[in-house]
């Protein structure tokens, strides 16, 4: 086990190198210059070679990728050319909000999503059942997050007033209180700085939940559809065992694994889902993050973020793989 | 597959307590109980983490929807937000003066100081502070040390200051004593209380606490206005909040949070649901306006904002003939291009090469739109089936392209004929320094005297020119002021120096080197209910602070 984990760790070196020296380089390919974009319409020459030589950006650009490999190794990503920030710290500040909102997501679209796939696949005969909850699963497929976050906006919070419009609920209070250990001591306010953070999350994660719900009810469809088509499971039957035993007790647990291939997924894909949710929800995160400081020409950032959600991904995909052994004693790492 | 015979035995199941039930009883109760927790789930987020709204209500907030400044150094940044978020934070020497109820920015009025005199030779300036003016967070009283320190930092172009070019004119500051500032100048500079108005290069910092921050000022600013700042939360909000020991008293608000938001269309959604109460627009267009005016909520119009004009370069053929830039004029249907960027009140015609709100400003007089007149001036000129000009660079961004596109469509059909070359931003402002297109589109703002401006563009001594490295203003290459432009800067009388820039004017109009085609009113969408200002909604005050020259004025109203 140790040995897997080493050498998967040791494997993900040059993804993650790859990754960063992509960005890197598509970051300069792109039209624009960050002096240009924060400067607008008083960027005159003087002002712009002062600008490009107090950030360093003059130096030719092996000597410029090679300082940031090297400041990369000692987990340095330096600072945000526009408001100077270590990168680090803003992506520590940035990354739980991010967190909160894939986590929140992930239990509407696998609460929302899996139940829908199993039913759908259990009852595919049954037009009536099936039908609609394909139907559900098209609409999610289809409806852009974007679209559906300013639907739910204009609705649940401009007209019925039931949800914040912007942000993202004072979560570096609600992180203090639990470091501090006055959670415990406060456990009032604890619970409102909570209940904030949640009330602020609600939409967000309903609306990226809901789009990959669908996503994750058509897979789910599939896999249970696998699973019953198994030998055992028809054994199970013949055997007289109620319908719900044969699918709580035999098929789900055999689910399990392609359930895990799902999540790994799924965090992927909920990460990518963040750069619109964010932005159309106002929150702060890495996604919003990532959109501005791509549109800012602020590398350090742009770079430091994709590096965050190449590592997250990359470890998603680990845990995912180390947990089929728990879930299925039959794999075995090597 | 499963065999169909097994699924048709599912339809009634034997439960544990040995009573039938029907699956589809099953799952409506199981829909039943998810629908309950759904609804519960939703109750219990809806009541959790109670609206800000009754703290609103306790403590007087403004909430701010505009984009995240880039930094809150007020020596630093030239992006409109962090101009914006700065005038809530410091304060100059002097500031734009209030005459008859509006603000105007062609005259000063004390602020830090409280009076000025000047040398007899006219370059030195000497300013008396006002005593008791306090800086935030206690960083003690404001001395004259902290005057020389603002100035001299900008001069010494301390790393991402910006705007020590327009303090040049200084040649060395004196502390006489804590309330004394001497500063010597290299020539007399008819401009000088302007410059040390509360914006851009005239806030005064605290030395204490940008040698205590260091790089860290940036997000730990402290002035002497009316707000001081109380945190950032990055992509989030900016806290600010009112200052006890403000020098014109507290401000009526207690609060004001700077939100992140930079979709318009999001911010307009928060006005109209009362989540925010001014909004900085990325850009007003005729549909954002129109929703404002839906909501009841108001736009409050501040000049000079910007000017969007062509300089003619008179020295490249074959503008170098007066006729053919008569024929250029006749072309451009000025009214058309603005109407078409800024329909109705969002901007006006502009009505002169020096804009109205700057010091000097005369109205001028153009040439009318008519093609055919512009037609017959070039066939006069030698050019009876007009004239192509290739390889025009025009910058991608901004309002160029638009604009560029509109003029491009209309001179065609005087017979001139544009080919576009799009560029970057910035090889766009280098290729017009290198004379490479032979009118110029331009735009900006400037120091609000006919002097800063026409020195800045009209100047003999701004003609850009590669071969001399000279990467001046001048796009028209026009000379023709320069006796004027010499004479207004020693004229000390303020009549005979306006006199001086309406006589620029007039040459200016007889010469053909400019048109300017609109002047763009920097803009904030206001909930009226909520939020006051003591000056009108249409040009009640001008302003260079892309913001209200004076939010200690503004007030909650319930």
């Amino acid at each position: 086990m140790f040995n897997y984990v080493a050498r998967r760790l040791l494997l993900a070196v040059p993804m993650l190198l790859g990754a960063m020296s992509i960005v890197f380089f598509a970051m300069r390919v792109l039209p624009g210059d960050p002096c240009v974009a924060m400067m607008g319409d008083q960027a005159t020459t003087e002002a712009l070679a002062d600008c490009t030589r107090n950030l360093g950006l003059h130096r030719p650009l092996a000597v410029q990728y090679a300082d940031y490999l090297w400041r990369s190794v000692r987990l340095d990503f330096g600072n945000s050319l526009r408001q100077g920030y270590p990168v680090s710290e803003y992506i520590g500040r940035m990354f739980p909000h991010t967190f909160i909102l894939v986590m929140a997501s992930a239990v509407v679209a696998v609460l929302v999503g899996v139940p829908i796939g199993i039913v759908s696949a259990l009852k595919r005969r049954n037009p009536l059942i099936d039908y609609p909850l394909r139907i559900f699963a098209l609409l999610g497929l289809s409806m852009p997050v974007f679209w559906l976050g300013i639907l739910l906006l204009i609705v649940f919070s401009l007209r019925l007033d039931l949800f914040p419009l912007i942000g993202g609920g004072d979560l570096d209070a609600v992180l203090t209180m639990v470091r501090s250990g006055e959670a415990f001591s406060y456990p009032g306010d604890f619970f409102a700085a909570v209940g904030d953070v949640l009330h602020h999350l609600a939409l967000p994660a309903l609306a990226l939940g809901f789009t990959l719900a669908a996503t994750v009810s058509r897979l789910s469809r599939s896999a249970m559809l696998e699973v019953i088509s198994q030998d055992f499971i028809r054994t199970a039957r013949a055997k007289g065992q109620a319908e719900r035993a044969v699918v709580y007790k035999h098929a789900l647990r055999n689910m399990l694994v392609p359930l895990l291939t799902i999540i790994g997924i799924f965090v992927a894909i909920a990460l990518t889902g963040t750069v619109l949710t964010e932005t159309v929800f106002t929150r702060p995160g890495l996604g919003k993050m990532l959109v501005d400081a791509i549109s800012a020409r602020d590398y350090p950032l742009a770079q430091g973020a994709i590096t965050v959600f190449t590592m997250t991904i990359i470890l998603v995909n680990l845990i995912v793989d180390m947990l089929y052994a728990v879930v299925d004693p039959r794999i075995t790492f090597r | 597959m499963i065999d169909p015979a097994i699924t048709t035995l599912r339809s009634f199941r034997i439960t544990e307590r040995g009573t039938p039930m029907p699956s589809h009883t099953r799952l409506r109760r199981s829909l039943m109980l998810v629908t309950a927790l759904a609804a519960l789930a939703i109750a219990a987020l809806v009541t959790l983490g109670g609206p800000p709204a009754a703290e609103a209500q306790r403590k007087k907030i403004v909430n701010i929807a505009a984009k995240e400044p880039d930094t809150l150094d007020p020596h630093s940044s030239t992006l409109g937000q962090s101009q914006a978020i700065s005038r809530f934070m410091f304060r100059g020497l002097t500031r734009f003066a209030i005459k008859d109820g509006k603000v105007t920015t062609a005259e000063v009025e004390p602020d830090l100081a409280e009076s000025w005199t000047l040398s007899p030779e006219g370059t030195i300036w000497t300013f008396k502070l006002r005593k008791g003016v306090q800086f935030h967070k206690g960083f003690g009283e404001l001395t004259a040390e902290d005057v020389k320190f603002s100035f001299e930092r900008q001069i010494k172009k301390a790393p991402g200051t910006r705007y020590g070019v327009n303090l040049d004119v200084i040649k060395s500051i004196e502390v006489v004593d804590p309330y004394t500032v001497q500063i010597a100048l290299t020539a007399y500079d008819p401009i000088f209380l302007l410059r040390m108005v509360g914006y851009q290069q005239g806030y005064i910092l605290s030395k204490k606490a940008v040698e205590k921050q260091g790089d860290q000022f940036k997000w730990n600013p402290v002035g002497t206005g009316p707000f001081y700042f109380e945190r950032h939360a990055p992509r989030e909000k900016i806290v600010l909040k009112a200052f006890d020991k403000f020098y014109a008293g507290r401000p009526q608000i207690d609060e004001v949070h700077w939100f992140d938001v930079p979709e318009d269309a999001t911010k307009l959604i928060g006005l109209e649901k009362g989540t925010f109460d001014l909004l900085y627009p990325e850009a007003v267009t005729a549909d954002f306006a129109d929703q404002v005016k839906k909501m009841g909520a108001v736009i409050d119009r501040r000049g000079p904002g910007q000017q969007e004009r062509f300089y003619i370069n008179m020295t490249k053929p074959p503008f170098d003939d007066i006729r053919v830039r008569k024929a250029f004029m006749h072309a451009i249907d000025r009214k058309a291009i603005k109407e078409t960027m800024y329909p109705g009140d969002l901007a006006k015609v502009a009505t002169s090469c020096v804009p109205p709100g700057y010091f000097g400003h005369v109205p001028m007089q153009f040439p009318e739109h008519n093609p055919e007149l512009a037609k017959k001036l070039l066939a006069e000129a030698g050019y009876p089936n007009g004239i192509t000009i290739k390889n025009y660079f025009i910058s991608k961004s901004f309002f160029y392209p638009k604009v560029l596109t509109l003029a491009q469509e209309q001179l065609k059909q005087a017979g001139i004929n544009v080919e576009l070359q799009v560029v970057e931003h910035a090889t766009y402002h280098e290729n017009i320094r290198k004379n490479l297109n032979p009118f110029v589109l331009y735009g900006g703002t400037r120091i609000t005297d006919a002097d800063a401006w026409l020195s800045l563009f009209f100047d003999g001594k701004e003609i850009p020119d590669p071969a001399t490295g000279n990467k001046g203003t001048n796009f028209a290459h026009y000379k023709g002021i320069d006796d004027l432009l010499h004479a207004g800067r020693v004229e000390r009388d303020v009549k005979k120096r306006a006199a001086i820039y309406a006589e620029a004017q007039k040459r200016m109009e007889r010469d053909l080197v400019c048109l300017p085609i609109s002047d763009v009113p920097g803009q904030w969408a206001r909930n009226p209910k909520r939020v006051s200002t003591p000056f009108a909604a249409d040009y009640g005050e001008f302003s260079l602070h892309y913001s209200y020259n004076y939010p200690e004025l503004l007030k909650v109203l319930n």
